[in-house]
């Protein structure tokens, strides 16, 4: 069947072997056709049993709609969004098979018409990148992206992002905004926004009303607070972790409270306080820069480990270990069936020795306390720094990399366990666990 | 009495039947519940375009009503993929196998790849705010009152939840529905009139549960009809409460739109229900292509490879054991309905009469329940009562009573329904007319049975009776 008898879009009639089908040319694979019927249903028909492929209709000219021009509201703050593509602001482009997303403000507007009420909106598009894929150019690119949408007047910023690793780019630009004066709300979505069903619409429109009703100026992440779609919480973006592989509540606050809940009426109540304050950007303010070509690993204990496995991370610049519970690694050995441990304890000695290596807990919650077992203050002695810090492994690891794109080894193991943009909490109270 | 050759009256019916088993998309069963529920999330739903550019009437319809949904979900029997928070599993092989086999039961032609598409639906009775649904058969037909009715289409789609309470602000849906497969079949504009209608539903009907998949009972099967005659438009009436119904709604919106058309009003094409006076009510607009788009999360599927075996449909069932067995045909039909194993029987007990076991299936648990007010499984106890009677153990006569004490749980002493010889029949006789001289032959009929009961024919009895006392 020569395909460039028709093209997407065409009107056809399909003759096989044994039925005749009659709808619109989707795009299709090599094996199958793929027709949209006149019902709606899409059906795939193997090529090879194609007899006949009757052109009906030509395509229609695709319609290049006009944007009307909105009026900013001068009562109203002003936002700028960053899209960087993920599903939140975004549609399946059938044509192409690939997600195209809204970005001019009208196109925001027409799909989250309550933003109007909220803000004046300034719309950019970073890029189609699904979030697995960003790499430390990104958190550059976006820093220095804000930063220019504040010189240029934005009184918040959104970035629309991919869920995967949205929390490490929040951690990354903590470090890299500190002090922008100015809110900056990274916000997801779990369903994707072409559904019904999805959480875009809730989380979008309260990240605006929370820039616009709160005195927030640090990085958060705006994400749903339940199931329901009831209200969201915003978490600080050194202290939020991508906890359900789907769920539209993901998103948790690790050893400390939300900072605000947003309600379904688009009321701001904060829940925390201490919070960097909205202030005008200092005089010649510049993004703190990660260096892109940085090595920088995590590797998680694990029964029956390998020396091999640390040994690998043997030319890189940094590396996270996460540490079996309070503060521990696989480096004794007990008996004769354990050998291997203690070439474990060899090869972190080695490393921590080369590099700065960083502890952070497996366990996810709680902190790191290096002092309780033998293993811990061995691991201590052997220079592996972060006791006493309760940071996720997520952003142990970007606080490594922040480091030591900007210091020596030495200062980046000293600096690791202080507390930079508040990701490290001096204390922990009741209600921060698997809330 | 409505003309409806005169009218260009066109009618086809859609069919949904439940299938049993496991949900369509996920592991939960397809059970639905109305006990207290388990838990209750909040949601709400927004329009969204087609694939090609367009919003849906319907849905549109729908959004402008600005309401929120409350889901009633159970453990147990809802997941993370009714409360759509997971994505939808890899669909039910055996629900799609069932499918397959309709297509081939009405003559239809399975696609070569299935695509499941989602069917925007945002009156909230879908937590995702859209039905999953595919294509899987074309070009079917059924013949109904020796007319050949067309079936273009043969769809496999997820069941809605199930409405609790509908208020101003909100809507109060249970979870359990959500996502039972679901058979639709829509037939051709051919039916001819109402009762025409009526019997391709009864028809179709009874090929969806040939297959031996579907689920039973009030609910699990549902009849849309599309209705138009000349001057007026497509309506979809939904709801019917049962079959004989449809003549009276169809007839009922054929007037409808008759009188609208006569006051100069145009006909809008409409969702309407069926109401339990026969009229019909505005539902929704008429839904469109652009409601379809497809679900992305479940790759196309070829079903080229996928076989099913040739399956009897249950009206020729009810003929073939009737004559081979050769049994009444209403009695074979209530026996293939409730799908009792009355060939398994029949074969396992070869000396007992196939009529004799056709009854001990239908007629004797009725007459037990009816004498005794005692409900019997005939099938727990069939090698209690069957296998005595195939060995000449108990009488056929015995059966009724022996069930009955059965069914109580009481212990029965099988000897007592020994068949007796004439010999002893005929001793009883003359001791029970002997003791009770000159008493009326009903009397001592009643006596002779106190005896007899279970271990001689009744009417053999009675011969024996009036030849004795002359």
């Amino acid at each position: 069947m020569p395909k460039d008898q028709f093209s997407l879009h065409d009107t056809v009639r399909v003759t096989t072997k044994d039925a005749v089908y009659q709808g619109l040319v989707l795009p299709s694979g090599d094996a199958t056709l793929v027709l949209k019927l006149d019902n709606g249903y899409n059906i795939g028909i193997d090529r090879k049993r194609i007899k006949e492929v009757e052109v009906l209709k030509k395509a229609a000219a695709t319609k290049d709609p006009t944007a009307a021009v909105i009026k900013d509201n001068p009562s109203l703050p002003t936002i700028h969004l960053l899209h960087t593509g993920g599903t939140i602001a975004s549609k399946v482009d059938y044509a192409t098979g690939g997600v195209t997303a809204y970005f001019t403000p009208q196109d925001i507007f027409s799909m989250f018409p309550e933003i109007r009420g909220i803000a004046n909106l300034r719309s950019e598009l970073i890029g189609n990148i699904m979030s697995e894929n960003m790499r430390f150019y990104h958190y550059n690119l976006l820093a220095d992206r804000a930063v220019k949408a504040v010189k240029d007047g934005a009184d918040g910023i959104i970035i629309t992002h991919g869920t995967d690793f949205l929390h490490y780019t929040s951690a990354a630009l903590s470090f890299a905004l500190k002090g922008l004066g100015v809110p900056v709300i990274l916000v997801g979505a779990q369903r994707s926004s072409d559904r019904p069903s999805s959480d875009a619409f809730l989380n979008l429109v309260s990240a605006a009303s929370f820039i616009a009703g709160s005195d927030y100026a640090g990085v958060g992440v705006c994400m749903h607070a339940e199931t329901d779609d009831d209200s969201c919480i915003v978490v600080p973006g050194t202290k939020v972790r991508k906890m359900h592989t789907s769920r539209r509540d993901a998103f948790r606050p690790i050893n400390c409270r939300p900072i605000a809940r947003v309600s379904h009426a688009q009321e701001v109540e904060m829940l925390s306080e201490g919070y960097p304050k909205k202030m005008a950007m200092p005089k010649g303010f510049t993004a703190i820069r990660f260096k892109e070509g940085l090595k920088v690993g995590i590797l998680k204990g694990h029964p029956s480990m390998h020396a091999e496995e640390v040994l690998a991370y043997k030319d890189f610049d940094g590396l996270v270990l996460e540490i079996t519970g309070i503060g521990q690694m696989p480096i004794i050995a007990m008996d004769e069936h354990s050998k291997e441990n203690s070439r474990i304890h060899d090869a972190i000695k080695t490393l921590a020795k080369k590099m700065p290596v960083a502890a952070a807990p497996q366990t996810i919650y709680g902190r790191v306390v290096m002092n309780v077992y033998s293993e811990g203050r061995e691991l201590r002695s052997l220079g592996v720094v972060g006791d006493y810090s309760d940071m996720t492994p997520e952003t142990a690891f970007i606080k490594l990399a922040f480091l030591l794109s900007n210091h020596s080894a030495d200062e980046t193991r000293r600096l690791f366990s202080e507390d930079i943009v508040g990701e490290i909490s001096p204390r922990t109270e009741e209600g921060e666990y698997l809330s | 009495m409505i003309e409806y050759e005169t009218l260009g009256f066109m009618c086809g019916i859609e069919i949904h039947q439940q299938l049993e088993g496991k949900k369509l998309f996920c592991g939960c069963p397809t059970i639905i519940r109305k006990d207290k529920p388990d838990y209750s999330i909040r949601r709400e739903l927004r329009v969204s375009s087609g694939e090609m550019g367009g919003v849906d009437a319907a849905a549109k319809h729908e959004q402008s009503k600005e309401k929120h949904f409350i889901y009633q979900g159970y453990h147990g029997s809802t997941c993370m993929v009714e409360n759509d928070e997971e994505p939808p599993h890899p669909v039910n092989p055996v629900a799609l196998q069932a499918a397959i086999q309709i297509c081939s039961m009405i003559h239809a032609t399975v696609v070569d790849e299935v695509q499941f598409m989602r069917k925007t639906v945002i009156d909230g009775s879908n937590t995702s705010g859209f039905q999953r649904t595919a294509l899987v058969g074309v070009d079917g037909y059924i013949e109904v009152m020796g007319k050949k009715i067309s079936v273009p289409t043969i769809c496999l789609e997820e069941e809605a939840c199930q409405v609790v309470e509908r208020g101003d602000d909100k809507d109060v849906y249970n979870l359990s529905r959500l996502g039972i497969p679901l058979i639709e079949i829509g037939t051709g504009p051919e039916i001819e009139n109402a009762e025409m209608a009526k019997e391709a539903a009864a028809q179709l009907g009874m090929v969806l549960r040939s297959t031996g998949k579907c689920k039973r009972g009030i609910g699990s099967i549902r009849q849309d009809v599309n209705i138009s005659i000349k001057g007026g438009a497509r309506t979809e009436v939904k709801g019917f409460q049962d079959l004989k119904s449809i003549p009276a709604v169809i007839e009922g919106e054929v007037k409808r739109q008759l009188s609208e058309i006569k006051k100069g009003k145009s006909v809008q094409p409409q969702v309407r229900k069926a109401e339990p006076d026969f009229s019909t009510t505005f539902l929704r607009p008429m839904p469109g292509a652009d409601r379809m788009y497809p679900e992305t999360d479940i790759p196309p599927i070829r079903v080229g490879d996928i076989t099913v075996e040739k399956i009897e449909l249950l009206d020729d069932k009810v003929a073939r054991l009737a004559k081979k067995h050769k049994v009444p045909a209403e009695m074979v039909r209530i026996i293939v309905k409730k799908d009792m194993p009355f060939e398994d029987l029949v074969s396992r007990y070869p000396r007992v009469a196939p009529l004799l076991v056709a009854e001990y299936l239908v007629s004797v648990p009725k007459e037990v329940r009816k004498r005794f007010s005692v409900e019997a499984d005939p099938l727990v106890h069939a090698e209690d009562i069957l296998g005595r009677l195939g060995k000449g153990e108990i009488t056929k006569e015995s059966v009724c009573d022996i069930l009955a004490a059965l069914g109580k749980g009481e212990t029965v002493d099988f000897s007592k329904y020994t068949a007796v010889d004439d010999s002893k029949v005929d001793a009883v006789i003359a001791k029970v007319v002997e003791k009770h001289k000159g008493a009326p032959i009903g009397a001592l009929m009643g006596e002779a049975m106190k005896e007899l009961r279970g271990k001689a024919d009744g009417k053999t009895v009675m011969d024996k009776l009036r030849k004795s006392v002359g």
